[in-house]
């Protein structure tokens, strides 16, 4: 199938160019001002923007064990609809990604589906218990390229360090979510004058950022990459700044909620599960700095931390209910409306922050950036068409998210995947199941 | 006399110091009601009362249940150890299934905090928070400040002092948000570790030595501990934590010659206050338990009673 894209402006991460696309046998095999060339399919971009597609660092489908939240159909519809061609999926699965059976199945089911690339995330452990090694290099030879115990932060500091040596061998990335558990001791929400005045539990913010300062300093010391997921807090920000001027093998993420929401959100929501999330909202001043450190490269990517719960688990009071957000279909237009409207980021750092350095920081060349070539996972936005976040918009079997009856800006149009048009609002062509719109 | 607005009594951080006033006066008639030969009034006559315990409890829910049933309501008593809960219930669904039932008002006591209002999406009866985790117990507070108004004959301008396990402990915020809206300063005092994050940031002061605390107070009321609390460290041995915050008879010298202590109840004698002090303190604790019925009949009453009713009461 060949289509080309007409007059499109083409946002990379590191320029804005005006051309057309052809796309051929899956690959970009044209990018020129006025092709001239039969395509199967011609799609007018003028005042649209297209983007590489998006790539997520973190998400959780859920499947094997969950499918009443999230199974690979939905999972991947919602990474499609919300701009993503590639996601990774972590391995807090029953049972858990930690040998190639599992990989190799949710390769394949996925593959089969046909509408995004699912990456899973191997587990470093086995059963993520933090006890005994999982198969590294088996799990790379089943498609793994990063391994992570995902909300289980290894607690041995020996055993993490032998880890990162053992993923060093086969060059695989460890992704570290930094969580010190005996000082979050099962809290529900940040420490804060909030917390305090409503007698909820919660964790101290040093909670992440002890955790943040022994990962790197063991990451140093073994001399490899170590991805620091999801990072919620100023303190743990102004550390990472210090570290990567002269580490230059570590990498970040945040997650949108942080850099928009603060405690007085969920107070305001009178305690809301949809708005319980590991690490924590912070406060305002959390908020400031991640967005200066987004801006300022010091965050590399924006990942979704995608997590679905069934609406009976998110009914639960507050300090009972599970932790997470769905993010597929929301991160484009959260960091759009409030990074790049508010002009905090140009529109070419947000593709950085959500598919250039994600596919960088995998050793991903084939992806990332429209350029001839490159495989054909591209995006057609309109970012002057707003919607609204109402459960019955989201594809995904989950609806937990905070920002449920807010409006945002920037509207994912049209999602190209391997060349293949995977979905186009409000349809998926490949499958039977419109997005309800 | 203020007009009653108010539909549930979830936190004393919603209410203003007339209503709670309202409360009061209500309390002090319905004291007297039960003092009579036959203690009970019509108020809530028909009216269907569903005492919803998720959290075991003996002393509030026997204080609702009784405060119900001297208004004349139908009371229906719900404790998760003996219920669905322990089937696997969830706590929303336990609430929609009662909602068959169109009860009135739901006296809710529940281990997690704050999370009544999310509840108010479940149901159409009133709610009456019997403690929600470590937020709030507003009849304790009310309770507790009716008690302080009998005795001082004010709640204005006093130096109250509450000692103890001030992080867990859902009296005691309710009692600050409650005295602070009579002008009233707060004072807490306890190991660090039972001070939660920021908690000056609330206008109290905030104290690790008892015998400096509680110079020039008025009131003082000791918190309960629970032994458990030792296991995860938030202070060392019961022998260290009474040598520095138990209530004896010579710290009480400090504070000052009228001052009065309060105590939620049930007392550790000797952890929380000597045994020496019983017989002087002990009344006045009691007398604490009596008007938390007549604060409970007020609560309902208000919540429960039609307005047409309410009106009449007050000629």
């Amino acid at each position: 199938m060949k289509i080309l894209i007409k007059s499109a402006t083409i946002v990379n991460s590191k320029n804005t160019i005006l051309a057309d696309i052809l796309i051929e046998n899956g690959r970009i095999a044209k990018l020129d001002r006025n092709i001239k060339e039969n395509a199967d399919r011609e799609i007018d971009a003028k005042d649209k923007f297209v983007l590489p597609g998006l790539i997520d660092l973190h998400a959780h489908l859920r499947t094997p064990g969950r499918e009443d939240e999230e199974d690979l159909i939905s999972g991947s519809c919602s990474a499609a609809k919300g701009g993503f061609t590639t996601i990774l999926c972590m391995p807090n699965t029953n049972p858990c990604i930690d040998n190639e059976g599992v990989v190799e199945w949710i390769r394949e089911e996925s593959q089969k589906i046909g509408i995004v690339d699912i990456i899973p995330i191997g587990a470093i452990t086995k059963e993520r218990k933090g006890k005994e090694l999982s198969e590294f290099g088996v799990l790379k030879k089943a498609g793994c390229l990063a391994l992570s115990d995902d909300s289980d932060s290894i607690d041995d500091s020996y055993l993490f360090r032998r880890a990162l040596e053992y993923a060093k061998m086969f060059n695989l990335l460890i992704i570290s979510h930094c969580e010190d558990k005996n000082l979050s001791s099962q809290g529900a929400m940040r420490e804060s004058l909030i917390s305090a005045k409503y007698g909820m539990s919660s964790i101290p913010d040093i909670a992440e950022t002890i955790r943040v300062f022994r990962d790197i300093e063991i990451a140093k010391y073994v001399n490899t990459k170590l991805h620091l997921a999801h990072i919620s807090c100023k303190k743990s920000i102004e550390l990472i700044r210090r570290e990567k001027e002269t580490f230059p093998y570590l990498t970040c993420e945040t997650s949108p909620h942080y850099f928009i929401l603060t405690v007085e959100d969920v107070e305001k929501s009178n305690f809301h599960a949809n708005f319980k999330v590991n690490p924590p909202l912070g406060e305002r001043n959390d908020v400031e700095e991640i967005r200066k450190a987004i801006k300022e490269g010091v965050i590399d990517c924006i990942a979704t931390d995608h997590a679905p719960h069934s609406f009976a688990e998110k009914e639960a009071p507050f300090e009972n209910a599970p932790f997470g957000f769905v993010g597929l279909e929301l991160a484009f237009s959260l960091t759009y409306t409030y990074l790049v409207r508010e002009k905090i980021i140009s529109f070419n750092q947000l593709v950085e922050k959500l598919s250039y350095n994600p596919a960088n920081i995998l050793g991903l060349k084939d992806r990332g950036e429209i350029r001839k070539d490159a495989i054909a996972d591209l995006i057609i936005v309109d970012v002057n068409k707003s919607w609204q976040v109402i459960s019955k918009n989201l594809v995904s079997k989950s609806k937990n998210t905070p920002f449920l009856n807010s409006e945002l800006m920037g509207l994912v149009e049209l999602t190209i995947h391997q060349g293949k048009i995977v979905y186009e609002k409000p349809f998926f062509p490949s499958i039977d199941l419109s997005s309800g719109e | 006399m203020v007009e009653w607005t108010k539909k549930h009594i979830l936190e004393i951080k919603d209410l203003t110091r007339q209503e709670m006033e309202v409360v009061f006066n209500l309390a002090s008639s319905f004291k007297e009601v039960s003092q009579r030969e036959v203690k009970k009034t019509p108020a809530l006559r028909g009216k269907t009362v569903v005492n919803l315990f998720f959290e075991n409890s003996t002393r509030t829910r026997t204080s609702f249940e009784l405060a119900a049933k001297r208004l004349s309501a139908d009371v229906l008593n719900f404790s998760s150890s003996t219920s669905s809960i322990s089937k696997g219930e969830s706590v929303v669904d336990t609430i929609k299934n009662l909602e068959s039932y169109h009860p009135d008002i739901l006296i809710i006591r529940i281990d997690t905090s704050a999370c009544l209002k999310n509840f108010l999406n479940y149901t159409k009866a009133s709610i009456i928070n019997a403690g929600d985790g470590k937020n709030e117990h507003p009849t304790q507070a009310l309770l507790d400040m009716f008690t302080v108004k009998e005795v001082k004959g004010k709640l204005e301008n006093l130096n109250v002092l509450i000692v103890g396990d001030i992080m867990h402990s859902r009296v005691c915020r309710s009692n600050i948000f409650g005295f602070q809206k009579f002008s009233s300063k707060v004072r807490v005092c306890g190991p660090p570790a039972f001070i939660p994050f920021e908690f000056e940031k609330l206008g109290v002061d905030v104290f690790y030595d008892l015998d400096k605390a509680i110079e020039e107070v008025d009131v003082i009321i000791m918190l309960r501990i629970q032994r458990e609390r030792q296991n995860l460290a938030y202070f060392s041995t019961l022998r260290e934590y009474v040598e520095n915050f138990s209530l004896t008879p010579q710290r009480l010298k400090r504070a000052k010659r009228d001052c009065i202590v309060m105590h939620p109840g049930p007392v550790n004698w000797d952890v929380e206050i000597s045994s020496t002090l019983k017989d002087e303190l002990h009344p006045l604790i009691l007398k604490q338990v009596e008007n938390g019925l007549a604060i409970r009949m007020a609560v309902l009453y208000l919540v429960g009673a039609e307005k047409r009713e309410r009106k009449t009461l007050r000629k």
